[in-house]
């Protein structure tokens, strides 16, 4: 296959998981409330993301390593589970907004409660995972998180002011709301940056036999990739500010940001924000089932793999199932899925450096990554948005519990 | 069950601080060295390093490239001592015997 | 070689390249007039949860006499089985002779979906 057939195909295959319903909600929010001031949180997060997805990539081509994997043993057992629980708790929260998400999609088409939703749409997840393959879901859940572009046309038939969007790419203090406007960001930047996506990654490069040859291909996937995940996060923001911002509406429920499409593109509109939901979560929620899996197969030496039958890697496909039937039974009991979303956005960004400090040291340590060790630019540059992203979480979660 | 008085266990020495028969530090054993005899491996050098929490994030610091040439990390370093200069009849009080000779 | 970086916690491998588990123990056996030898791998049991807290072993320990699979005991490994060291670390045994929990999972959780 030529390279660049490779490479459009991984391109393709890197888009779904980004654009989910933590990407939407934080999205949604922030240009409703706050216009395009905080366009320079996505830009940040995806450069990041970025950086932390071409490392996953790069570390698993060289080292035939997973990120738990090498983490457990550099690292030890002590330091793998502290990053485990951690990474546990908060994929299971997101997991549990994803379900909650599709439900919401659900509801929003048939006008059926979304807590009916959760088993049937946990049980599709499962369903996938259990009897699909690795390329399938890489595959599927890409081509069909494409219907996001919906938003990217939304927003070009809005006319968005160029000027005032390209101003929000730098960042600057809140005009307003200074709580609200920090933990925004923070959950922009959790949303943006969230661990499973490069654990998915960097499994997904072990099962698809990558080697160092793949590490220029490797580089434009994730850049390129992400960088799209980061345009159709953006054209949310943008859309949101011209929709929702100029009647003062900040959405407390899903119905509002299906305005966000409803607005621009009439009846169809309602109806794509509904499928974008539904196919975003449903690709978000496979992933975070299959990394939760990785989290625990890596680190434990357990078999374990999406090509491989499920009772041959019994535990893998347990942790899976355990997580999946926890997090829908989570959406049934009614935990609004807007707010468990925007939460567990914030305590990603919250816990970021425990998982990216680590994983730079593996990303310098010669024994892992030979010659292809990172540039000191993308160290600096991952240490600093992480920190960043944690101190304002360490801020902004308690005053936005306090105060909202 | 820190083993049999035949036996140790390389993962409940690691991180264990050696000290000398006056009690004071010498160091934390970082690794254990093994070379091929024949047909066993056998056991040839303890590597230890700093002690205290200070040391240690400074081990870690080390690691990153960024942190260098910030100048940190610089006084963290590890030595090689003989198997035969550490005393394990206590696996959970290494005591460094060798001697006249300074650790 | 380093026993800690490249032998601990590093990924078991059976001989037909199953996973196995990790390495989560070495055993060093002492011999007099001499320095001591590697002689086996532990894997498995309560190891781990005695390597993260004593306290999380005895709780470890006690929970699997009620639940889980009969053979609890680490496994252990003669040294001269190891075959390769590596990327992991491959053993001359089979894995069906030390993965109690896998197998305790397939047969009586798993068994009762359609289609494992």
């Amino acid at each position: 296959m030529s390279k660049l057939l490779k490479i459009a195909l991984g391109i393709f295959t890197s888009i779904g998981g980004f654009l989910e319903v933590g990407a939407i909600a934080t999205t949604a929010q922030a240009g409703a409330a706050f216009g395009f001031s905080l366009i320079w949180a996505v830009v940040l997060g995806t450069i990041c993301v970025i950086f932390l997805v071409e490392m996953s990539g790069r570390l698993a081509a060289v080292s035939h390593h997973t990120i738990k994997d090498a983490l457990r043993e550099r690292f030890g057992p002590r330091i793998y589970m502290v990053t485990l629980v951690s990474d546990v708790l908060i994929n299971f929260l997101v997991l549990a907004a994803e379900i909650g998400g599709m439900s919401l999609a659900l509801q929003l088409v048939t006008g059926i409660s979304f807590r009916w939703w959760a088993i049937p749409t946990g049980f599709l997840t499962w369903l996938l995972l259990w009897k699909g393959s690795f390329g399938l879901i890489e595959n599927g859940v890409s081509l069909l998180g494409m219907v996001a572009i919906a938003f990217v046309v939304a927003a070009w038939k809005l006319d968005p002011p160029l000027p005032e969007v390209l101003a929000g790419v730098i960042p600057r203090l809140p005009p307003h709301q200074p709580v609200h406007y920090w933990f925004t960001a923070v959950s922009i930047l959790g949303a943006a940056i969230s661990p499973y996506l490069f654990y998915f990654y960097s499994a997904g490069a072990i099962e698809d036999h990558w080697d160092e040859d793949h590490i220029g291909v490797n580089k434009a996937v994730a850049t390129v990739g992400m960088t799209f995940g980061g345009v159709l996060a953006t054209a949310v923001l943008v859309v949101a500010a011209l929709v929702l911002h100029p009647r003062g509406i900040e959405p407390q429920r899903y119905e509002q940001i299906a305005l966000l499409l409803a607005e621009p593109l009439g009846r169809a509109g309602f109806y794509l924000f509904a499928g974008t939901l539904l196919v975003s979560c449903l690709g978000a929620a496979l992933e975070l089932g299959l990394a939760t899996a990785y989290c625990f197969a890596n680190g434990l030496g357990w078999n374990w793999g999406e090509n491989v039958r499920p009772r041959d890697a019994a535990r893998f496909t347990l942790s899976y199932t355990v997580m999946i039937a926890l997090a829908s039974i989570l959406m049934v009991a009614g935990i609004d899925p807007l707010q468990l979303t925007l939460f567990s956005m914030a305590l990603t960004s919250l816990t970021l450096p425990i998982v990216t400090f680590p994983f730079l040291v593996l990303m310098n340590d010669r024994d892992y990554v030979g010659e292809y060790g990172n540039h000191w630019i993308s160290n600096a540059a991952v240490i600093a948005i992480s920190l960043l992203a944690s101190v304002l979480a360490l801020a902004a979660i308690p005053l936005q519990l306090m105060g909202g | 069950m820190m083993g049999t008085a035949r036996e140790l266990r390389v993962e409940e020495l690691l991180g264990r601080i050696v000290r000398t028969a006056a009690g004071r530090p010498v160091g934390r054993i970082e690794d254990i060295t093994a070379e091929p005899e024949g047909e066993d491996y056998v056991v040839r050098e303890v590597i230890l390093g700093d002690v205290g929490l200070r040391a240690r994030l400074f081990a870690l610091a080390a690691q990153l490239p960024t942190f260098q040439s910030l100048g940190l990390g610089g006084p963290y370093r590890t030595r090689a001592i003989p198997w035969h200069w550490l005393d394990f009849s206590d696996p959970s009080k290494p005591r460094f015997v060798q001697p006249g000779e300074k650790p | 070689m380093q026993l800690g970086r490249q032998v601990l916690d590093q990924q078991l491998v059976d001989r037909n390249d199953v996973n196995m588990g990790k390495v989560d123990g070495l055993v060093l056996e002492l011999r007099e007039g001499g320095p001591p030898r590697v002689a086996a791998i532990l894997t498995g049991g309560h190891l781990l949860a005695r390597r993260l807290h004593p306290r999380l072993e005895t709780w470890a320990k006690r929970l699997m006499q009620s639940w889980g699979p009969d053979q609890v005991e680490p496994l252990r490994i003669p040294w001269e089985k190891v075959k390769k060291i590596g990327v992991d670390v491959k053993v001359d045994v089979a894995a069906a002779d030390g993965m109690p929990w896998e197998h305790w999972v397939r047969d009586h959780i798993l068994c009762h979906i359609p289609g494992a």
